[in-house]
C-alpha cells in the first residue's frame, strides 16, 4: 500500500537529496560534471561564509515579515468572514480568491503595481507624489523597501490559502461552546481571547509551519521581482536565490549549490522541530 | 498573540546565534585550504598571436606573467562539412535559442525561406525563453538531449569553449575554405579565443548614446552633435540642466548587462585598456582582472561626479531593461541622454510609434556613439553566436554548419538586421536591400554599425574581456558600480569587485 | 445558503450588519485591488496603459488575442492542465493508499517511514531539481508529460491530510469489517473513501492548485516549446515583452482565469473537507 508513495519519494526526493548531500562537499566543472571532493569541512565553511549568512538573515527577515502578517490578517479575514449574512458566500470566495494564484500571475500583477516606469503606482499622480520613492528609484529597487515589497507581494498570494484554513479551523469549533460564553456574558472580544483562539490553535500551527517554510522557500517572487535584489546590498537574495538565482555569484558552481540546498534543508529541519516542540507544547488538543 | 511573539523570540534567537558563527569569507573558499596570495606586477609587453597561425603553446604558470596558448585544431572535435547527403530525406536539426517572442518571428520567416531554397537540411527552432534558460538548459542535458545548434549570448564564450561540447567554427571554416574577409574584423574575432574562432556571430548589437533632440534643441545645442567624450557629457549636461530643458543631463543604471557590468568592459576597451590580463583572456587563460586600475577609478570617477553634481541621475538596477530608457520619458525629471543597447532601437522606435509615451514620438529620438574616454567611438560586440555542438552526427554537423552559413549570408543578414535592428555581422550586407534602405532613410539605425566597425581587429583590448566566470564578474562590478553611483569611494568599491572577481576566476579556472 | 457548514454562531442585524457589511466591502476591495488593475491593463490598447491605471478609459479585447497567439497560451494552458489532472490523480490515489497504511495498518517501522514521509515536506525544491533533471534526462523523460508529472505522483501533504482524517474513523468499522472477512483494500474502496470524500475533495483542490501552479520544474526539463507550460510561457512573455506591459498583464489573465474558475466552483467544498478531517493535531 505504501509502495506508489514510497517508490516516488525515494526515487525523487530522498535519493536526490542523498545525492545533494554528496555533492555539497565536492567542486564540479561548470557543467555540473567531473566533481571532486573538496572535503566535508566546505559545509562548514559555507555555513559561515558572507554570502550564505547574509542569505539567511535575509530570509529570516522575510519570514519573520510574511508569517506574522499572514497570521493575522489570515485569522481577521476569516473572523471578518464569519458572520451568517446574505451573501457572504461572495465575501467568501474574494477573500479565497488569492489561491488561485500562482507564484508567476502573483508576481507579475505586484511587478505591474510597483514597477517604476511601467508600473501602476508609479502612473497614478498622486501616489507618486506624496512617496517619491515609487518613482525613483523605485520600490523594487530602493534596498530599503525591496523586501518589504516581496514581503507584500507573498503575503497577498498567500491570504487566500490561510483563509480557507483558518475559515475550517473556526467552523470546526462547536457552536455550544460559543454559545455557553455569551450566556456567560462574555463580549465579543473576549469571547475570541478565551474562547476561539484557543481552539484555533491546531489550525494555527499548522499555518505557522506551512508559512514558515514557504517563506523559506520562497524564489519565483524574488526571481520575478528583483533578481536578487538591488544592487549594493542585495537585500531580497534569499536562500533559495543565493542557491539557484541567475545572479548568484555561486551560479555554475553545482557543489556550493548542493551545500546551500542542503544546508536550507537542515535550517528548515530546525526550525520545524523548535516550532513543534515550542509552540506546539502550547497548543490544546480537543 | 503569544504565538506570534514566540516566532519572533525564535527567529531573532537564531539570527544572533548564526551571525556569531560568521567567519567573514567568502562562499567561494569553502572548504578550500587558504592559500598565500603572490603579487607581482603584471608584464605589459602583450604578445599578439597573427591570424591563422599558431604560436608554440606555454604552459601558464603561478606568477602572473602575459602567456600565450593556443589550442591545435586537430585536439578539437573536427567539421564533416561533406558530410550532407546529396538525396534522400532530409536531415533534422534542432536549434535552441532564447530569442524574445518578437524577434522569434524575423527568425521563423527566414528559416522558412531556408526551407524553400533547398531539400538536404530541415531546422526546428526551439524557443528556450530567454538566454538564461537557454544557458541552463544546455549545459545541464545530457549530450544526447542537446541540440545541433545553440545560440549562447556573447560572455558565454569562454565557459562554452571549455566544456568540451561544441566543435568550433573555425574548423568549418577551414575545411570549407569559407571566405570571410566581408566579415566585420571586429565582429569575428571577438568569438575568438587562444587562436581558435569557436562561434559565429549572428546577433549583434552594441549600447549607443540614446538623446531626444526636443530637448537638445531646447537647451540651444545642435540635435545632430551629440557628445563624445565624457568631457564632452559633462558639457552637455551642464548646458540642459543650466537651460532647464530637462532636470538631468543622462541617466545611469547599474545593470549586470548594462552600466554596472557591460558598460565597463566597453569603456576599457574605448580607453584602449586591458580588462582582465593575458590580452583579455584572449592569448590565455585569464587569471585575473585589471579594472581596479588607475584607469578604472578615474573613469568612474568622473562619472560619479557627473551624479554628484547633478547632472546625471542614477535610476538604480535596472532589472528590466527599461528603466533607463524610461527616465528620457519621465514628465517630471526626465532625464535627456542615456546608454542602452541599439539592440533595443527598433522596439523603443515601435513603442514610441505606438504612443505608449504620451510626450515623445519616434522622431524626437536621436542615437549617437556610446560616449566614453577620449571620444573614441569603437564599442565591443554584444549579442550572441551560433556555436555547433559535437556528437550529434556527421551528416546533423554538416547540416548546422550549411544553415550557420545561410544565416550570415549578406542578403539574409540584410533582412535580419533590418527587421530586428541587430547589426550585420558582414559589410556587404549593408549593400543590398533591405539594409541599405534602411540605413539611407533612418541613419540612426547606422550608429551602431559604424561604431562595431571601428574595432581594430588583433587588438585583444578593443574585443572585450574572455573570462570563464564573466557574468559573476559582471554581477561584481555592478555592485561596485551601484556602491559608486550611490556615492561610495571609487578606489575600495572597485578593489572589493576586482577581489571577488579574481576569486570567481580562479575558483573557475580550478574547476574547469 | 443555509447548509451548517455556512452558519455560524451569530448573524448581526441592523446597524451590525451594515457596519458588518461596510467593512468587507473595503477589505475586499484591498484584497482584489491587484486584479483590478491586471484586468484593467489588459483590456487597454497600448497607447492608453500609461495614463490612468486605476481607471478603465478604454476598451479592447484584442489584447488578450494577442497574448493568446503570440505568447501560444492556448497550447501552455492545455500542457497545465493535463499535468494537472495527472498529478492530482495520482496524488490522491497514492495519498489515500499509504495515509490508510499509516493510519490503520500495523508494521514494523511505521513511525519512522512517517517522520520520513513529513520531513520530504521539507527538502526544498533546489536541493532536488538538478539531480532529478538528470534522473529524468537519462530516462529520455525530457519534454514528455511522464517528465513534467512523475516526480510529484506522491506528495507527503496529502499523506499527512488523510492519515488524519482516517484517524478519526471509529475503530468498530474496521472491527466490523474484519469480522464480515472483507480486506483491506475492499474495506478502503467500500466504507472509508466514501466516508472521507470531503476530505479526498480538498486534498485534490490543492493538488490540483499546487500542480497547475508549478514554476521551476517545468521550465527546466521542457526544451521543446510545444510542451511548455502556461506558467513557464508567462515568464518567457514577461521577460520579452514588458515594453508592453498590457499584453503581459493579458497572458496574466489568462493563466490564471482556469485556476479562478475550478476554485469558484469548489471553494465551499474546500472548507467542508479541511473541516471534516479537521487540520487539527
Amino acid at each position: 500500500m505504501l509502495a506508489p508513495s514510497l517508490a516516488i519519494l525515494v526515487a525523487f526526493v530522498l535519493y536526490p537529496l542523498g545525492r545533494a548531500v554528496w555533492l555539497g562537499q565536492t567542486r564540479c566543472n561548470a557543467q555540473g560534471e567531473d566533481c571532486r571532493s573538496n572535503g566535508w569541512d566546505q559545509y562548514v565553511d559555507v555555513a559561515r561564509s558572507e554570502e550564505f549568512q547574509q542569505a539567511l538573515l535575509v530570509t529570516a527577515k522575510f519570514a519573520l515579515i510574511t508569517v506574522p502578517l499572514g497570521i493575522v490578517l489570515g485569522v481577521g479575514l476569516a473572523v471578518l468572514a464569519d458572520k451568517y449574512l446574505r451573501g457572504i458566500g461572495i465575501f467568501r470566495a474574494i477573500f479565497s480568491s488569492t489561491i488561485a494564484t500562482s507564484v508567476a500571475v502573483a508576481s507579475l500583477m505586484w511587478l505591474f503595481l510597483l514597477e517604476p516606469s511601467v508600473g501602476v503606482l508609479s502612473n497614478v499622480g498622486w501616489i507618486s507624489d506624496a512617496f517619491p520613492v515609487v518613482k525613483s528609484p523605485g520600490l523594487l529597487n530602493d534596498t530599503g523597501t525591496a523586501l518589504w515589497s516581496i514581503a507584500l507581494t507573498s503575503v497577498w498570494a498567500g491570504l487566500g490559502f490561510t483563509f480557507i484554513l483558518v475559515t475550517a479551523g473556526l467552523q470546526g469549533i462547536p457552536r455550544d461552546l460559543h454559545e455557553a460564553a455569551v450566556v456567560d456574558g462574555a463580549g465579543g472580544v473576549r469571547r475570541f481571547w478565551n474562547v476561539t483562539l484557543p481552539l484555533l490553535g491546531p489550525t494555527l500551527l499548522f499555518v505557522v509551519i506551512v508559512l514558515t517554510t514557504r517563506a523559506f522557500q520562497a524564489y519565483g517572487e524574488v526571481d520575478l521581482l528583483t533578481n536578487g535584489g538591488p544592487q549594493p546590498t542585495d537585500p531580497t537574495t534569499t536562500l533559495t536565490y543565493l542557491t539557484y538565482g541567475g545572479t548568484s555569484i555561486i551560479n555554475n558552481n553545482l557543489g556550493l549549490q548542493a551545500a546551500t540546498a542542503v544546508l536550507l534543508f537542515v535550517v528548515l529541519l530546525g526550525l520545524s522541530v523548535l516550532q513543534l516542540a515550542g509552540i506546539g507544547r502550547r497548543v490544546h488538543y480537543g | 498573540m503569544r504565538l506570534v511573539r514566540r516566532r519572533v523570540a525564535v527567529g531573532l534567537g537564531g539570527c544572533l546565534l548564526v551571525a556569531a558563527c560568521g567567519s567573514g569569507r567568502s562562499i567561494l573558499d569553502a572548504g578550500n585550504e587558504p592559500v598565500p596570495t603572490t603579487t607581482s606586477p603584471p608584464s605589459t609587453t602583450p604578445v599578439t598571436a597573427p591570424p591563422g597561425q599558431t604560436l608554440p603553446s606555454t604552459i601558464p604558470t603561478t606568477t602572473v606573467v602575459q602567456t600565450t596558448t593556443t589550442t591545435p585544431l586537430d585536439s578539437l572535435p573536427p567539421c564533416p562539412v561533406d558530410a550532407l547527403p546529396t538525396e534522400g530525406e532530409p536531415v533534422q536539426i534542432t536549434f535552441w535559442h532564447g530569442f524574445g517572442t518578437e524577434i522569434e518571428q524575423t527568425l521563423l520567416a527566414l528559416t522558412e525561406e531556408y526551407h524553400a531554397s533547398q531539400d538536404a537540411v530541415r531546422v526546428t527552432l526551439q524557443n528556450q525563453g530567454g538566454y538564461r534558460q537557454t544557458i541552463d538548459k544546455f549545459f545541464q542535458s545530457g549530450q544526447d538531449s542537446r541540440p545541433q545548434l545553440v545560440s549562447m549570448p556573447e560572455y558565454m564564450l569562454q565557459q562554452t569553449a571549455d566544456s568540451s561540447t561544441v566543435i568550433p567554427v573555425g574548423a568549418c571554416i577551414e575545411a570549407s575554405d569559407y571566405d570571410t574577409a566581408a566579415f566585420l574584423p571586429g565582429v569575428l574575432e571577438a568569438y575568438r579565443t587562444s587562436g581558435v574562432q569557436w562561434a559565429m556571430p549572428f546577433n549583434v548589437s552594441d549600447p549607443v548614446l540614446y538623446y531626444n533632440r526636443r530637448t537638445f534643441e531646447a537647451a540651444g545645442l545642435d540635435p545632430d552633435d551629440p557628445p563624445l567624450s565624457i568631457e564632452e557629457l559633462r558639457a552637455t549636461s551642464q548646458a540642459i540642466v543650466d537651460s532647464g530643458a530637462a532636470r538631468y543631463g543622462i541617466a545611469f543604471d547599474s545593470g549586470v548587462d548594462s552600466g554596472g557590468g557591460w558598460f565597463l568592459e566597453q569603456w576599457f576597451a574605448k580607453a584602449g585598456e586591458l580588462y582582465a590580463d593575458n590580452g583579455n583572456g584572449r592569448l590565455g587563460r585569464a587569471t585575473r582582472v585589471l579594472y581596479s586600475g588607475p584607469s578604472g577609478v578615474e573613469l568612474l570617477s568622473a562619472v560619479q561626479s557627473l551624479i554628484a553634481d547633478g547632472l546625471a541621475v542614477y535610476v538604480g538596477d535596472n532589472p528590466n531593461g527599461q528603466d533607463a530608457l524610461l527616465k528620457l520619458a519621465d514628465p517630471v525629471n526626465a532625464a535627456a541622454m542615456t546608454i542602452s543597447s541599439s539592440g533595443a532601437l527598433g522596439t523603443v522606435i515601435n513603442v514610441l510609434d505606438g504612443g505608449l509615451i504620451p510626450n515623445i514620438t519616434s522622431a524626437d529620438l536621436g542615437i549617437g556613439p556610446m560616449p566614453g574616454p577620449d571620444g573614441n567611438p569603437l564599442a565591443l560586440v554584444g549579442g550572441a553566436s551560433l556555436y555547433i555542438v559535437a556528437e550529434k552526427g556527421d551528416a546533423e554537423a554538416a547540416a548546422a554548419w550549411d544553415y550557420v552559413q545561410y544565416l550570415v549570408d549578406a542578403q539574409v543578414q540584410s533582412k535580419w538586421a533590418a527587421a530586428t535592428g541587430y547589426v550585420p555581422v558582414r559589410e556587404d550586407a549593408t549593400e543590398v536591400d533591405p539594409l541599405r534602405a534602411l540605413y539611407a532613410t533612418d541613419p540612426r539605425f547606422l550608429v551602431a554599425y559604424d561604431t562595431v566597425r571601428a574595432a581594430p581587429p588583433n587588438d585583444p583590448s578593443a574585443l572585450g574581456p574572455v573570462v570563464g566566470p564573466l557574468r559573476e564578474v559582471r554581477s561584481a562590478t555592478a555592485g561596485a558600480v551601484a556602491a559608486i553611483f550611490a556615492g561610495a569611494d571609487v578606489a575600495t568599491s572597485l578593489a572589493a569587485a576586482a577581489q571577488q572577481s579574481d576569486a570567481l576566476i580562479t575558483d573557475y579556472n580550478a574547476r574547469n | 445558503m443555509t447548509s451548517d457548514a455556512t452558519t455560524t454562531y451569530d448573524s448581526p442585524s441592523g446597524w451590525r450588519a451594515v457596519g458588518r457589511y461596510g467593512l468587507l466591502v473595503v477589505v475586499s476591495a484591498m484584497v482584489l485591488f491587484p486584479v483590478y488593475t491586471t484586468v484593467v491593463a489588459a483590456l487597454k490598447p497600448g497607447n492608453k496603459v500609461l495614463e490612468n491605471p486605476l481607471i478603465p478609459d478604454a476598451f479592447t479585447l484584442e489584447v488578450l488575442g494577442d497574448a493568446w497567439t503570440e505568447g501560444r497560451l492556448g497550447r501552455f494552458l492545455l500542457n497545465s492542465l493535463i499535468v494537472a489532472v495527472i498529478i492530482t490523480v495520482a496524488q490522491v490515489v497514492t495519498a489515500v493508499l499509504s495515509a490508510y497504511a499509516f493510519a490503520l495498518l500495523q508494521f514494523p517501522g511505521r513511525t519512522v517511514l512517517f517522520v520520513v514521509f513529513l520531513a520530504t515536506l521539507l527538502v526544498p525544491i533546489e536541493a532536488t531539481l538538478v539531480v532529478n533533471r538528470r534522473t529524468v534526462d537519462s530516462l529520455g523523460w525530457l519534454n514528455s508529460y511522464a517528465g513534467l508529472t512523475v516526480p510529484f505522483l506522491a506528495a507527503a501533504f496529502g499523506t499527512f491530510l488523510m492519515r488524519q482524517v482516517f484517524l478519526t474513523l471509529p475503530r468498530d468499522l474496521r472491527d466490523a469489517a474484519a469480522i464480515d472477512g472483507v480486506g483491506h483494500l475492499g474495506f478502503l474502496r467500500h466504507v472509508a473513501v466514501p466516508l472521507v470524500r470531503p476530505t479526498i475533495g480538498a486534498m485534490a483542490l490543492f493538488g490540483f492548485l499546487g500542480a497547475f501552479s508549478q514554476y521551476l520544474w517545468p521550465n527546466l526539463i521542457t526544451t521543446e516549446t510545444d510542451m511548455y507550460t502556461v506558467q513557464s510561457g508567462l515568464r518567457q512573455l514577461s521577460e520579452s515583452r514588458l515594453d508592453q506591459p498590457n499584453l503581459v498583464m493579458a497572458g496574466v489573465i489568462i493563466a490564471a482565469v482556469p485556476i479562478a474558475v475550478v476554485l469558484l466552483i469548489f471553494q465551499r467544498q474546500l472548507v467542508r473537507g479541511l473541516t471534516a478531517g479537521g487540520v487539527k493535531g
